[in-house]
């Protein structure tokens, strides 16, 4: 019976996938992107993580979605025409090609599903270790604890990507979504009742990431995609220079953490040591705030937010 | 099976049975303003007795309260983009046929 | 066929897909699509082949996808900035060289 399900989900997310990049109409592939992105997060809590499900619901499907479609319509009114002719004189390589490596995804992956039994040593040394950092959650413990450099060097990579984006496109004033001149009412009420909650559902995933499901970046997420619609309703605006208050939420979540790292070295603790759970819920905070913000600047494509419209 | 998980699986079966009426009119309606107009009243009754199935079957206060505040957002998304759609699709021209042929 | 076989399948074939359109497609834009789904279908990978600890799964590798989540989403932004300076600067949204004189 389970198998079933399984067998539903799966065949479902090939065929988004398909269907997401064959065919003429770019706009239809990436509505049916949008929906491969909100069965990736079913996948997710059949698979047993709901910490995944809802970081794949928020920025995978949310975020990456708006990204994608802000630009298609940015890239239509830039060049109206759009080549989407397959072309034939590559097709049965590719088609080898992708075969081929179709069948050594499955052999690794069939491989590694088997040798399943003496593995796990890693994972074993986390379930043990656990407890002693105070957290219930072991997503948490890993990117905030144990394997903390990588969360370090994301957040960093997040902050990068603003950089880059920023020198690409120059300091822009003006977002790439723009919002419609004219709105109507019932968005005023959307808004008012969607972005309070948005910030009550962000915080409450920061404070009981610890032990549940949640944590920095799904409360991030939250806050982000709560910036998106304010940005696409006018109550945001872009701004061409990024003040200091923007400038300091990009920063802060690589600041507050890389700091933490390297002043444990003055303590005689190894690089990024975490002192303590207060440490942690500190750490999360200001991730969470740069995960937000960067997120919503990538979104807007543009250097700085400023206030738009009541 | 007790009589509160029979009642729960009728939901949840009824509810599925919504969301294949609304999928239907998706595909069969010729436009944007028929097609609307099943998918948001099927899909959102469906997902009332998902949510309510779902509830039963929880046992828990809580957890068919947190169910129906999820129902109530997806409600409120539900609206708000159906109506921007709506105006979208008058202001592209849709055509609208009346019962006796002419137009609004 | 296990559940697990069913998921790693699925992997591989979506995998194939992202693959097949990433060569064969001519808008920048659908590459980067194909490019996402690629690495999605990695992240599935990784999830199920995490055993079971203890009840619960395997913590490191979902820490490794929610990772690669964010790091998708980051790079996903970078390369439609990219895309849309190249758009700008040379009206054109594909890298073909065709042999044809770019005359947009």
């Amino acid at each position: 019976m389970s198998l079933a399900v399984d067998l539903s989900i799966a065949a479902g997310l090939v065929v988004l996938a398909w269907r997401s990049l064959a065919g003429r109409d770019l706009f239809r592939g990436i509505v049916m992107y949008i929906v491969f992105g909100l069965l990736l997060a079913v996948t997710w809590a059949r698979l047993g993580s709901p910490d995944l499900a809802m970081a794949e619901a928020a920025i995978g499907a949310g975020v990456t979605g708006a990204l994608l479609m802000v630009a298609y319509w940015r890239l239509k009114r830039i060049s109206p025409a759009e080549p989407e002719d397959r072309s034939p004189r590559r097709s049965r390589l590719a088609a080898t090609v992708a075969l081929l490596s179709t069948g050594m995804v499955a052999a690794i992956g069939l491989a590694a599903v088997q040798a399943i039994g003496p593995g796990g040593i890693a994972g074993r040394a986390l379930f043990e270790a656990l407890p002693a950092t105070g957290l219930g959650n072991p997503i948490t413990g890993v990117l905030v604890v144990f394997r903390n450099l990588d969360t370090v060097l994301e957040v960093a990579v997040l902050l990068a990507a603003y950089l880059a984006v920023r020198a690409v496109l120059g300091d822009r004033g003006e977002s790439l979504a723009q919002p419609p001149p004219q709105e109507a009412r019932l968005v005023g009420a959307l808004v008012g009742v969607v972005a309070p909650l948005s910030v009550l559902v962000a915080l409450y995933l920061l404070r009981a990431g610890s032990y549940l499901p949640g944590g920095a970046f799904q409360a991030g997420a939250t806050l982000a995609a709560c910036g998106v619609l304010l940005l696409l309703t006018g109550r945001l605006r872009a701004a061409a220079d990024a003040g200091p208050w923007v400038r300091g939420a990009l920063v802060v979540g690589t600041a507050v953490f890389g700091l933490f790292g390297v002043a444990m070295l003055a303590f005689g603790e190894p690089l990024l040591a975490i002192p303590g759970t207060w440490a942690v819920y500190l750490i999360e905070t200001a991730m969470m705030v740069s995960i937000a913000v960067t997120l919503m600047l990538l979104f807007a494509g543009a250097a700085g937010l400023g206030g738009g419209r009541r | 099976m007790t009589a509160v998980e029979v009642l729960a699986a009728a939901m949840l079966v009824a509810g599925g049975g919504f969301y294949l009426a609304g999928t239907v009119g998706l595909l069969r309606f010729p436009d944007a303003l028929s097609r609307l107009h099943a998918l948001t009243k099927a899909d959102n009754v469906g997902l009332l007795l998902v949510c309510a199935g779902l509830g039963l079957l929880s046992g828990s206060l809580r957890e068919a309260a947190l169910l129906l505040l999820i129902w109530l957002l997806a409600l409120l998304a539900a609206t708000v983009s159906a109506h921007l759609i709506a105006r979208r699709a008058l202001a592209d021209g849709v055509e609208v046929e009346r019962r006796d042929g002419g137009t609004p | 066929m296990t559940s697990a076989t069913v998921w790693v399948l699925a992997a591989a074939s979506i995998f194939g897909v992202g693959l097949y359109a990433l060569i064969v497609a001519r808008h920048l834009l659908r590459q980067l699509i194909a490019v996402n789904v690629m690495g999605s279908a990695v992240f599935v990978l990784l999830v199920v082949a995490a055993g079971p600890i203890a009840g619960a799964l395997d913590g490191i590798p979902l820490a490794l996808v929610l990772t690669g989540i964010v790091v998708a989403v980051s790079a996903t932004g970078f390369a439609l900035a990219l895309l849309v300076r190249l758009a700008e600067a040379t009206g054109s949204i594909s890298l073909e060289d065709d042999g044809e004189p770019d005359d947009r």
